[in-house]
């Protein structure tokens, strides 16, 4: 019995001990594996942790401090970096690398103008450019960097002191080389280095981010940086550093993206004030000075002081008619009322447009009304959409409806007089080889041509029609509006404003017509009736207004074939070709022929020229 | 005796480890047929150039991981219970749990980030995914120290 009692103890003694193994063995298993799976995730963190980035602080103590490059910006925002990426803003600055320069410096890669035979080499070592002067000096300059990407292709040479703005550039339209003097309003002249200009005190400021000249006054030496080349995410989002160390724990991001409105310490335009966010793009196409202007030795020496979000008048003030600087006035940068000529004064004709100035504080007309930087046509930064007449109609509801349109154009619906743009905002602005819209939205006003030579939409369209025709129909639409306008008593505004702008206007009234005659503007007029017009203005001796007249001469759809003078050739070869034109052009009728010849001779003397730069 | 009703007693204990065992058999099966039906849909929105797929890099990465990990913890499911057969592994019934849970948890959370996702960054199912990988090392590591050790069956 004590036997089986023993046994029976044993046993039971056994089996405790044994589950008690069995359960310890199990609670160590578990335990080891939960410390072991512990250990793994604090091996991971810790190197998680230790590899993150960090941002901020870079650029201490600079301008650009706390600025990221486009690159740090990519791995989160991939899909911005790449509709920024296929913008010209990414490109409007660049190092001159063969992935970037697209001048031809190969094959038609010679030039030659005031006498002076340029050649443009590509070697293994860069890219040059070589002037053979007429004294028999050869100057070679190396190409460090480029400017523009779209239309015109500038080169920057790297000197001791400062990048200079070499003479001839790259016409990315034409596929041709070409004097910078083709593309400003001055006259043949005879400085083939006219145009040569100093980057770093200038273009820096507006191609590029957080322009830090570094000007050193004593010795007049600049040792310029930026944030980054070109147009990139730092101008519209400012210095992205702070933003870019919270956003580097998903924690933060998942807050953000759970709560759209929290505060992502960046600069957002869309989330601006409107006045706020114009002024961001403002500081880069409104051309400006400095506020107070001994500012200029801070900018000069430290940098740009302005970031997206400020108050840009806390730092410049936007350059109007009156302005001017020591004895250089910008008065021949505006139209006489005001409204600016060239482009890069946007937000000058926005701040003067009754859109913006009439609006609500903080929900004003801005350039994000219309334009988009992520999207849409890099040629102008718009969607199609917004090319219509449907950002007016955001606003202008009234006018979706076709009586009501066609009342107040007094137009057809679907013509060119009634769309929006082609009235409110005529192609009146000039900017690198081109006319575009003016951004000082205005009520159209043909009297303003008669009284200050500033033109006007009506005779964009009616080219064949004389300004007083002009004054006499707005009268008849619009009694109300147009009830004060008088007709000219001189007799030149009875003339057909097409002609007359461009044998009587100044250079870039000129150059303007004759891109309208063209047929770039919302009308296309006849070629024989306006060619013969154009021929006469080829012997024009501003290059730009040739240009112009070349080009409306060649257009597609003309009805004869000859080869395009070229703007820019010696007297003796444009009086050659000028000749071959006017022969060309003898099936136009004849009273057209004697027309051009008489009123391009009348108003040749009278006229009064300005002759203006643009962006300096 | 003591040897019979130990065998009685051990096997006792086991029918719920070999009921696991089948469970994550099955969904072990399960889950590399589902995620391999997943990869030919992939192929074929590539190979049909769909855009919603191919130009979107983060659900393209999101998706591929999704296949990837949902077919392969399906095959760590299979070996985890072919394992068990072959070696009388007695892992615990928390390292079952845990390794089919992040087996399961660990693509579908990859998929959902992938369906639903901000510029550059995966949407919220994607914290789905660290728990469900936690788990999954856990269960690997109790495999592990099970087949290691003592925890046998019949020991």
């Amino acid at each position: 019995m004590n036997l089986v009692v023993d046994s029976d103890y044993q046993r039971s003694q056994f089996y405790q001990a044994y589950l008690l193994s069995v359960v310890r063995e199990k609670q160590i298993l578990l335990t080891t594996s939960l410390s072991l799976t512990g250990g793994a995730l604090l091996l991971v963190a810790s190197i998680v942790l230790l590899a993150r980035p960090e941002y901020q602080g870079t650029r201490a103590g600079f301008a650009d401090e706390n600025y990221l490059k486009s690159g740090d910006c990519r791995s989160c925002h991939a899909d911005h970096y790449a509709s920024w990426a296929r913008t010209f803003h990414s490109r409007m600055t660049q190092e001159a690398t063969p992935a970037n320069v697209q001048g031809d410096f190969t094959r038609n890669n010679s030039f030659e103008y005031l006498g002076v035979k340029a050649r443009m080499e590509k070697r293994a070592d860069g890219f040059f450019m070589i002037l053979n002067l007429p004294d028999g000096n050869i100057q070679t300059a190396k190409i460090d960097r480029i400017v523009g990407s779209r239309r015109i292709e500038q080169y920057l040479t790297k000197q001791p002191n400062q990048y200079t703005r070499l003479p001839l550039a790259y016409d990315l339209v034409n596929h041709r080389w070409m004097s910078l003097n083709g593309s400003f309003f001055y006259p043949d002249g005879d400085n083939y280095f006219q145009h040569v200009a100093q980057w770093d005190s200038n273009c820096v400021f507006c191609h590029n981010v957080k322009a830090q000249p570094h000007l050193d006054f004593g010795n007049k030496k600049f040792a310029t940086e930026v944030s980054e080349l070109g147009i990139a995410c730092g101008v519209c989002h400012g210095p992205g550093a702070a933003h870019a160390e919270s956003a580097l724990s998903p924690l933060t991001r998942t807050a953000w993206h759970l709560q759209p409105g929290e505060d992502k310490q960046i600069v957002d335009p869309l989330k601006l004030s409107s006045e706020r966010s114009l002024m961001i793009c403002g500081h880069y196409h409104g051309q400006r000075i400095p506020e107070p202007m001994d500012r200029i030795q801070s900018i000069l020496s430290q940098g740009d002081p302005f970031n997206a979000g400020d108050d840009l008048a806390q730092f410049y003030r936007p350059i109007d008619r009156d302005s001017h600087i020591g004895p250089v006035a910008f008065a021949s940068r505006f139209w006489p009322n005001g409204s600016p000529r060239l482009t890069a004064y946007e937000y000058q004709g926005i701040l003067r447009s009754k859109c913006f100035r009439n609006g609500e504080t903080g929900k004003r007309i801005n350039c994000l009304t219309c334009h988009i930087m992520h999207g849409g046509d890099p040629r102008g930064q718009i969607t199609d959409e917004n090319r219509t007449d449907q950002p007016c109609l955001a606003c202008h509801r009234q006018f979706g409806q076709t009586k009501a349109l066609v009342a107040h154009t007094g137009h057809a619906a679907a013509s060119a007089g009634s769309r929006c743009y082609n009235c409110h905002m005529p192609r009146v602005v000039y900017g690198i080889m081109a006319f575009h819209p003016t951004h000082d939205i205005t009520v159209p006003a043909p009297q303003l041509t008669a009284n200050s030579g500033v033109p006007n939409a009506c005779n964009q369209c009616h080219l064949d029609r004389s300004v007083n025709w002009a004054i006499t129909e707005a009268r008849r639409i619009w009694p109300e509006q147009f009830a004060q306008a008088q007709l000219s008593p001189d007799d030149q505004f009875n003339l057909p404003e097409g002609p007359r702008a461009l044998f009587a206007g100044d250079a870039l009234t000129r150059a303007l017509a004759a891109d309208l005659m063209s047929g770039n503007g919302p009308t296309k007029p006849d070629p024989g009736w306006a060619s013969p017009f154009l021929v006469e203005a080829f012997a024009d001796k501003y290059p730009i207004v040739r240009f112009f007249a070349a080009n409306g001469l060649t257009r597609p759809g003309v009805p004869w074939k000859g080869d395009k003078p070229d703007y820019l050739a010696a007297p003796e070869v444009r009086e050659t070709m000028l000749r071959r034109w006017r022969d060309l052009t003898t099936v136009c009728p004849a009273n057209v022929r004697e027309q051009a010849t008489s009123w391009s001779l009348k108003f040749q003397k009278p006229r009064r020229e300005t002759d203006l730069e643009v962006g300096e | 005796m003591v040897t019979t009703d130990d065998t009685r007693s051990t096997t006792t204990a086991m029918e719920p480890a070999a009921r696991w065992c089948r469970e994550a058999l099955v969904q072990g099966w399960i889950s590399v047929a589902a995620w391999m039906t997943f990869g030919l849909l992939l192929e074929g929105l590539l190979g049909y150039k769909t855009p919603s797929y191919l130009l979107d890099d983060t659900r393209r990465e999101l998706f591929r991981l999704a296949h990837a990990h949902g077919t392969l913890l399906g095959l760590i499911l299979l070996a985890a219970a072919f394992s068990r057969q072959l070696f009388k592994l007695a892992p615990p019934r928390a390292a079952w749990i845990s390794l089919r849970t992040g087996a399961a948890v660990m693509p579908i959370g990859f998929l959902l980030a992938g369906i639903w996702h901000y510029e550059s960054d995966p949407g919220l199912g994607i914290w789905l995914v660290p728990p469900a990988a936690l788990l999954v090392i856990f269960g690997a590591v109790a495999f592990a120290f099970a087949a290691r050790g003592g925890n046998r069956e019949g020991n």
